[in-house]
Parts: structure tokens; C-alpha cells; sequence
């Protein structure tokens, strides 16, 4: 094997740091607040982060073209989203949206672009 | 009817339901894992982390867009501190997963804890939020989340490691990387059981989209607040709203 194979040691460093910095993150509330009730306003208030984070990771992701929104480019994969979240909310499951939203989004590009 | 010989043996058996059943339900994510793997897997070698350093990052940090963060800083010649510390703000959000989580787990053992930490990534998160939703495996939440991240955590370091050693060359038209948006949507939307968390996923995704050219997915945490506090007016007008209608 090469040293190429085997990395640097700042690279180590930075491997290590981050694995152990995201476990502390990922333990923070689970290692000391398991089985400890939350106030039940704050309970809500994760209730409601929880779809509010994951829409405004989806977004971008949808409707964004190398960081900027670009709808001309993009409306096939929102119409795509939207197919995949009409799917979920009429019979939920994970692989019955995700392929009605491709299977859309491949559609569109096949008959358009 | 008791059986005190046969309970264990019962418990046992729906433990390994609920981890077959995590497992099963995570397999239709595996092809979602794929192009971000690759381009993790290839961007870490890239970065000079070698290909083994590929491999532990995607095995240890298990977080592909602090890994993508991680990497390019270093490949920038950013000081090695800040590196560390931009990978670890995008991974800020997993905090409001742990506090979900700890919410609904109670009399575990600090083992128990260190494994729900462990492979706490968004995927494993938004099936236990389902499985929780919808009260299934109460019993045994620990198994059907290892059984999720079963199928997950190789999956996760298999790709890194294939982009390490072979590069991110999936054909462009085939837009694999789509189905990560897609696999969200399709968690999320069954969530949305009250006015308060669809306001908060409108307001969120409105301010995901606004705030997305700040530094270091900061506009994640910002539109998780933004989302959050939405949520929580909405909740208020229509308790007010309510206590009028049960007035008058």
C-alpha cells in the first residue's frame, strides 16, 4: 500500500475529532435527558422542528440549481416532489412515493427536455 | 394463560420483529446513499485522507454532509480546528433529534444510550419518528432502530469506500441523488397531523430556501427556530380561538 493509502496524520486528527464532536452532539440530550421529562411546551416545540428542518432541507434541494433557485430548470423535480408527497399522504410507505416521484420526474425529462 | 417459561422467549422473538422490521423498512433507502457516497467517498482521498481515512470518516462520523464540509475545508488549506469545527455546525441539528428521542426512551441503560447516539443520522431519526407516531414496537424502539441502521451504516461506508477507490461516476441522467429529497418527503408528510407542524414545515421550507447562502447550513438551525416558533403561534390561535368558540 502506498502512504497515500494511509492518510495524514492532521487528516487523522480531523477524522477523529469530527466522529467524536458528532457523537457528542448525537448523545447530548439522549445521554442526559432519557426517561426526564421536558417542559411539554419545549416537548411541542421539537414536534414541530422536526418537519420544520426537514423542509427546509428538501427545499433547496428541490428547487435549487447549483445554490441558486432556478424554477426553469427545476420545475420537473417540484412537480416530482409534489407526486411524491401526494403519494405519501394517500398511502404512505417509503418506495410507492419515491418511484411514483421519479418515475415522474424521468417522464418529464423524457418528453420535454 | 401463563407461561412463565415461554415469556422470555416471546420478548425475544418480538425484539427481533421489530429489528427485521426496521431493516426491511430502510432497504428501499440504500439506493438513495449511493451518489452522495461516491462523492463523499472520492472528495475525503481527494482531501489527502487516504483511502482508509475515506473509510473511518464515512464509519465514524456517519454524517455525509459534515464529511462533504469536513473535506473541502481541508482540501481549501483551512486550519485544521476550523475544519473540525464547520463539520460539527452542520451537524448542530442532530441535537434536536437527540432530544426527540430522549422523550420517548426511558430505563435505558447508558449501552442502550451510547447505541441510539451512535447511529442517530436523519434517516434512522425519521423512522423511529414514524414507528413512534404510528405506536408500533413500543416494546422494543432500541431493535427497530438497529435494525434500520443495520442495513444503513454499511450501506453509508460501502459507497464511501466504492468513491474512494473508484470514483463518482453514475451516469448524470439518472439523478439518483433526487431520491434523498424524495425519501424526506415521503417520511415527513405522514408526520403533518395538526395545522401547527404544517405551518412549521411551510415556514421552515420557506426559510430553508431564503436563509440557504449562510455559512455552514446555519439557515438548517435558523429555520428550525423559524419553523418551531411558527408552529407554536399557530398552536396559540387555535387554542384562542377555542376557548372564544367555547364561550360564546
Amino acid at each position: 500500500m502506498t502512504s497515500q493509502f494511509w492518510g495524514t496524520p492532521e487528516g487523522w486528527i480531523a477524522i477523529v475529532g469530527l466522529a467524536i464532536g458528532t457523537f457528542l452532539i448525537r448523545y447530548s440530550f439522549i445521554g442526559f435527558f432519557a426517561g426526564k421529562r421536558l417542559p411539554p411546551k419545549f416537548e411541542r416545540a421539537l414536534q414541530l422542528a422536526v418537519p420544520a428542518i426537514f423542509a427546509a432541507i428538501v427545499v433547496p434541494l428541490v428547487v435549487m440549481n447549483q445554490s441558486q433557485v432556478d424554477l426553469n430548470a427545476r420545475w420537473p423535480h417540484m412537480v416530482a416532489a409534489l407526486v411524491t408527497g401526494l403519494v405519501a399522504w394517500w398511502r404512505g410507505g417509503m418506495m410507492l412515493p419515491i418511484v411514483a416521484g421519479m418515475s415522474t420526474l424521468y417522464l418529464i425529462e423524457f418528453v420535454f427536455r | 394463560m401463563s407461561h412463565q417459561g415461554s415469556l422470555p422467549t416471546a420478548g425475544e422473538e418480538r425484539a427481533r420483529d421489530a429489528f427485521i422490521a426496521g431493516f426491511k423498512q430502510c432497504v428501499v433507502l440504500t439506493p438513495s446513499y449511493i451518489p452522495f457516497g461516491l462523492v463523499c467517498g472520492v472528495a475525503a482521498v481527494q482531501a489527502g485522507l487516504g483511502e482508509l481515512g475515506a473509510i473511518a470518516l464515512a464509519a465514524f462520523a456517519f454524517a455525509g454532509s459534515s464529511q462533504a464540509v469536513l473535506t473541502q475545508f481541508i482540501a481549501s488549506g483551512a486550519p485544521l480546528a476550523i475544519a473540525i469545527l464547520s463539520g460539527l455546525v452542520v451537524n448542530l441539528r442532530m441535537a434536536v433529534y437527540s432530544a426527540a428521542i430522549s422523550q420517548r426512551i426511558s430505563n435505558t441503560t447508558r449501552r442502550e444510550r451510547v447505541l441510539w447516539a451512535a447511529f442517530l443520522v436523519d434517516q434512522t431519526f425519521l423512522f423511529d419518528e414514524q414507528r413512534h407516531a404510528r405506536g408500533l414496537f413500543k416494546a422494543h424502539p432500541l431493535a427497530f432502530f438497529l435494525g434500520c441502521s443495520a442495513i444503513l451504516w454499511p450501506t453509508w461506508i460501502a459507497t464511501n469506500t466504492a468513491g474512494a477507490f473508484l470514483g463518482a461516476k453514475l451516469p448524470p441522467t439518472w439523478q439518483l441523488e433526487f431520491t434523498i429529497p424524495l425519501s424526506f418527503i415521503a417520511m415527513v408528510v405522514p408526520l403533518l397531523k395538526s395545522s401547527g407542524q404544517t405551518g412549521a414545515a411551510i415556514a421552515g421550507g420557506a426559510a430553508g430556501a431564503l436563509l440557504f447562502a449562510l455559512p455552514l447550513k446555519l439557515g438548517l438551525i435558523a429555520a428550525c427556530f423559524i419553523g418551531a416558533m411558527v408552529g407554536l403561534v399557530i398552536d396559540a390561535l387555535l387554542a384562542m380561538r377555542a376557548v372564544r368558540g367555547g364561550k360564546s
